[in-house]
């Protein structure tokens, strides 16, 4: 129920940035951080409060999983957890990014017109 | 690691600030927090950037998060509580409606109030236990350990009662074995396959050892009873084993 209900909710902005950076591939935490930053094009600063926060809340509703533990070789010897998209947290980005194209043809349409 | 001592002490208090969490996300996300928090910091430092807005923005924004965490996990405790205690009620009907059925059940209401907390207190050990630990075998084993240790005690009290034998009350040092097991365990599952082992052998030690002083035909079902007991503990220290050999040590 909570994993139906995740790809049909509008999802905050922190789950879907986190969503996107995590669409090309898992990423430990620092690694969701700076693909963030990246794609928001500095836009969008996360501290690790509100990264684990909602990393927590996305494993509960099964969006992501953890894949692994592992050192990352362009950083340092620390293992790290990566995390991955699983089917249902790729399906609520599909869903979010449908509804974000939606609002934004309404959008347009209205504009387009002097509305 | 950390190589300059400022570092070093900015990760110290960050790592404190974490303790501040609810233990369950703590335990699950603390080591990744101080690794970005870490992280974060190296990539100011290389990039000749001063540590000390990062570190105040940092604790500010864990701070609020922290808060966050803590009234969502009351929150949760709380709803849990509901539900264990609407569970132990739905379970107390059993015995409620039996004993206006069964001849000579004549609880007084004290002994059914007893044994509702009995029944909410199994409910929220499970509760509390079972979900720090992901694992389905982990959860498994605790709910079989849990009900049959419950039974254990149970059937032990009822049939001391009833037999009037007080030796019976031996089988109740299954339980001490739990009990003292769980605790030097700290809930890790190897610990706790070997504990649920220990309480298996303890039972059916005891069982041979102790005479029964039943007729036989009630023996027979004593020996049965007991064996159902011996093998539950056992399969609960199979799923710990299991547990613990996929990693919760």
């Amino acid at each position: 129920m909570a994993k139906k209900s995740a790809t049909q909710a509008p999802l905050t902005p922190a789950v879907l940035h986190i969503l996107l950076s995590l669409s090309t591939g898992e990423r430990h935490g620092y690694g969701i951080m700076k693909q963030v930053q990246a794609d928001a094009q500095g836009k969008v600063k996360m501290g690790p409060g509100t990264l684990y926060g909602s990393i927590g809340r996305m494993i509960e509703a099964g969006l992501v999983r953890e894949s692994d533990k592992r050192v990352d070789p362009e950083m340092d010897d620390e293992r790290r957890i990566y995390y991955e998209l699983t089917r249902a947290g790729r399906a609520a980005l599909e869903a979010e990014l449908k509804r974000y194209r939606g609002v934004v043809a309404v959008a347009e349409g209205r504009f387009a017109y002097g509305h | 690691m950390a190589t300059d001592p400022t570092g070093r002490r900015y990760r110290a208090w960050y790592a404190r600030l974490l303790r501040l969490y609810p233990r369950p996300f703590r335990e699950r996300f603390g080591e990744g927090m101080a690794q970005t928090f870490h992280d974060l910091r190296r990539e100011h430092r290389d990039a000749g950037r001063g540590l000390y807005g990062l570190a105040l923005w940092t604790f500010f924004e864990t701070s609020v998060a922290i808060v966050r965490e803590n009234i969502t996990h009351m929150s949760r405790l709380g709803t849990t509580m509901l539900r264990v205690a609407l569970g132990a009620l739905a379970v107390l009907m059993v015995p409620l409606v039996a004993s206006q059925f069964v001849e000579d059940w004549n609880w007084p209401v004290g002994a059914f109030v007893r044994v509702y907390f009995l029944f909410f207190g199994t409910g929220m050990v499970f509760a509390l236990v079972a979900r720090r630990m992901g694992a389905w075998s982990y959860k498994a084993g605790v709910g079989v350990a849990l009900l049959a240790g419950f039974a254990l005690g149970w059937s032990t009290m009822v049939q001391t009662a009833d037999s009037g034998h007080p030796e019976r009350l031996w089988f109740l040092s299954v339980l001490v074995v739990g009990f003292i097991g769980t605790c030097l365990a700290r809930l890790k599952a190897r610990g706790l396959a070997l504990t649920l082992f220990a309480m298996a052998a303890t039972l059916a030690l005891i069982a041979v050892v102790l005479p029964s002083g039943a007729p036989p035909y009630l023996a027979r079902n004593m020996a049965i009873g007991h064996g159902v007991f011996v093998a539950l503990f056992t399969a609960s220290g199979l799923l710990f084993r299991h547990a613990s050999l996929a990693g919760l040590k």
